[in-house]
């Protein structure tokens, strides 16, 4: 039997508003030209799931009034995703749902928007955009992707950022810190989508999720030139 | 300084910009603004006829174009303001050309497509008789931020006058611009056909929740996008009933399309030779604008059967022996339809893509994979990809399934398909904003074009 990888495609419909579909479709295609298969199910709001029965969970970024309800909603499925992050399930989080990930989201006009807290940070509503192309350097390599937020992420002294800012805003601006990681919970504000022009992210989201299902230790390369190509494109354009 | 004085050195900046070549669009109601804050004001007292606003992401200029027609058709000149030129010194462009040099106006009706964002500015200035509000599509989220601001800033504009809104019912974002307003001021249109609904499955939606609680709309039918007709699984919010109808629609492609509209002045039956949905709302728009102004439905019909597409949005060119169809592509929706209107099914079809990143196409191109073209895979087109950000495009469509050759330049992709192209055989060009007006601007050199703003 094929092996195969369970995708939970996290509100899907409320917080799908800056392509980060393409991060899915990344998932996908690069589980598919290594003759692995991929299961998507979308998972959304009032729809209960056992998350430690998923292989990668990814959830994207939406506006500002579906971060309200998803933020409700995200409650109820809590106790289950901090199960699955302990289990080990690998997970990306982009943007809104990376901002609820963490312990609050607190919105310009001071309404308080609890997270689950998987993260050890905070995110505060500024009124100046962060928005351009932007550069990091993580411990497994370079990424190149968007950001576009007017959220400010402060992370507790004791959680990791993602990467170090090398061009761009990053979480808060002034830190030089970008994203979260624990464990195999990831947590960004890159859109670009990030996936697909930054391969090795993508390739070590689907190995960690292999290694646990099957104890995979190594991936079949893939010829990534033209997404290093384009990767390469981003970071030199204008911020 | 005396407005008058103001309008003649605007006047020379534009004659200034035309002997270098530049439109004159732009710069003149820049000087009269920097001279005069309030010469929008001033200017538009001039208009004794009123004027209209067309405003949304997708549309404005074509929308413009017929609105623009039926009402010549009908007897009232209008003045337009030049496509592009659609912030608030566009606007009084326009205004100070429709001016003889003793400072009177030549035409008294004034219809000008606005950018989103500059909405309260012009509707404070011109105090129009109607806003028309197309649509609103995640486009350029870069400059706006969000959708939600893009309606809020919209609503606060329409609540703080008094003109009437025509508004898209089809479109639930901006449906809900119609809360809290008197009855009489609300002039909606739609679709409500049974035979048509989409191709495929359509994720490039954007805005599909709720804008009360924020849930997933529920569609009984999806037009495309996230248009349709539309309810809140919880009861907060559903599709109006529209005033403008679209009752029978029948797609044929390039050809157009087959309408039959109703309307409260009596009924349309025509063929729309602009192709795709899209295009039925454009034509909707116009017909429920048009009826603003009091004109009838005979006129009207008349005008829509006989329409030609704006530039570089749908464009016929003869090129080198070979038939170029130049498609505008601004964000998901947009290209989602194009795709659907004019490649799906067609095998082997000659594509060149030429994508930008500029301040006016959006600098991020996340969007590109909102656009589902994995289902033009089957149809096999042959693609190269060009501009600024084309070797993101071709990684696109690498994991969409399509293999495509990559050039920066995009005249040089076009003279490359052009020179493996059987005689009359029709290449694609599929261009964002500013790679669209670059590659005008160089086929202009041999080419006959129409005039930017035809």
């Amino acid at each position: 039997m094929t092996q195969h990888l369970t995708i939970i495609h996290l509100y899907a419909a409320e917080m799908n508003i800056y392509g980060d579909r393409g991060n899915i479709i990344t998932l996908i295609k690069r589980l598919e030209w290594r003759g692995l298969e991929a299961k998507v199910q979308e998972v959304g709001i009032g729809e209960a799931y056992e998350f430690e029965q998923a292989d990668i969970i990814f959830a994207g970024g939406g506006q500002d009034r579906g971060q309200v309800a998803v933020g409700q909603d995200l409650q109820t499925k809590a106790e289950s995703l901090h199960q699955a992050a302990q289990a080990g399930v690998t997970m990306l989080t982009v943007c809104g749902t990376y901002q609820l990930f963490g312990r609050r989201f607190v919105t310009l006009a001071g309404e308080e928007i609890p997270g689950i807290g998987i993260f050890g940070a905070e995110t505060v509503g500024g009124s100046k955009r962060m928005i351009g192309n932007i550069t990091i350097e993580t411990e497994f390599g370079r990424l190149v992707g968007f950001e576009n937020h007017s959220g400010r992420t402060r992370l507790d002294s004791g959680q990791a950022a993602l990467g170090r800012v090398m061009r761009g805003h990053g979480n808060d601006g002034t830190s030089k810190a970008e994203g979260a990681v624990m464990e195999n919970v990831y947590g960004t504000y890159l859109h670009g989508p990030v996936l697909p022009q930054n391969p090795h992210f993508a390739d070590r989201l689907i190995l960690t999720a292999l290694q646990r299902k099957y104890g995979t230790i190594k991936l079949t390369p893939l010829d990534d030139t033209l997404e290093l190509a384009a990767a390469a494109v981003a970071g030199r354009r204008p911020q | 300084m005396p407005i008058l004085l103001i309008v003649w050195l605007a006047k020379l900046a534009a004659v200034a910009t035309r002997l270098r070549g530049g439109s004159g669009s732009a710069l003149p109601g820049y000087l009269a603004e920097r001279l005069r804050p309030d010469i929008l004001k001033r200017l538009a007292m001039g208009l004794s006829q009123g004027s209209l606003i067309i405003t949304g992401t997708n549309g404005k200029t074509t929308t413009t174009k017929l609105l623009a027609a039926i009402l010549e058709s009908n007897g009232q000149a209008v003045v337009v303001n030049r496509s592009g030129s659609n912030l608030s010194r566009g606007v009084i462009s326009a205004l100070i050309a429709n001016l003889d040099w003793r400072g009177r106006p030549r035409r008294l009706v004034g219809l000008f497509e606005v950018d989103e964002a500059w909405v309260p500015k012009v509707v404070a200035a011109l105090r129009p008789r109607a806003i028309v509000i197309l649509n609103l599509f995640r486009d350029q989220l870069d400059r706006y931020g969000e959708l939600d601001r893009t309606a809020k800033v919209m609503s606060g504009a329409i609540k703080a006058s008094q003109s009437q809104v025509i508004l898209n019912a089809d479109d639930p974002l901006v449906a809900s611009l119609a809360a809290g307003l008197p009855h009489g001021r609300v002039v909606t249109f739609g679709i409500d056909a049974l035979t048509i609904g989409r191709l495929g499955e359509d994720r490039t939606a954007d805005s599909e929740s709720c804008p009360v609680c924020g849930r997933a709309l529920h569609y009984r039918r999806r037009y495309f996008s996230h248009l349709g007709i539309y309810a809140c699984p919880e009861g907060h919010f559903q599709r109006p009933r529209a005033t403008v109808t679209a009752k029978g629609v029948e797609l044929k492609a390039e050809a157009g399309s087959d309408l039959k509209i109703m309307t409260p002045a009596g009924d349309l039956s025509l063929t729309l030779p602009l192709p795709g949905l899209y295009n039925v709302y454009n034509a909707l728009a116009a017909t429920a604008a048009a009826q603003a102004m009091a004109v009838v439905p005979a006129v009207i019909e008349q005008v829509l059967a006989t329409a030609k597409a704006a530039f570089g949005r749908v464009e016929a060119i003869e090129y080198r022996g070979r038939h170029l169809l130049i498609l505008l592509i601004k964000n998901p929706a947009g290209f989602t339809q194009i795709l659907q209107t004019f490649l799906l099914g067609r095998s082997g079809a000659k594509v060149v893509l030429a994508i930008n990143d500029n301040l006016a196409d959006g600098r991020d191109v996340s969007w590109l994979w909102d656009v589902p073209l994995e289902e033009l895979s089957a149809s096999q087109p042959v693609v190269i990809t060009s501009g600024t950000r084309g070797v993101n495009m071709q990684l696109r469509l690498k994991y969409a399934g399509i293999e495509a050759e990559q050039t920066d330049d995009p005249l040089s992709a076009l003279n490359r398909w052009i020179d493996r192209a059987g005689p009359g055989e029709t290449i694609y060009v599929l261009p964002t904003y500013t790679a669209m007006l670059a590659l005008r601007q160089r086929l202009a050199k041999t080419v006959k074009l129409p005039e930017m703003n035809a």
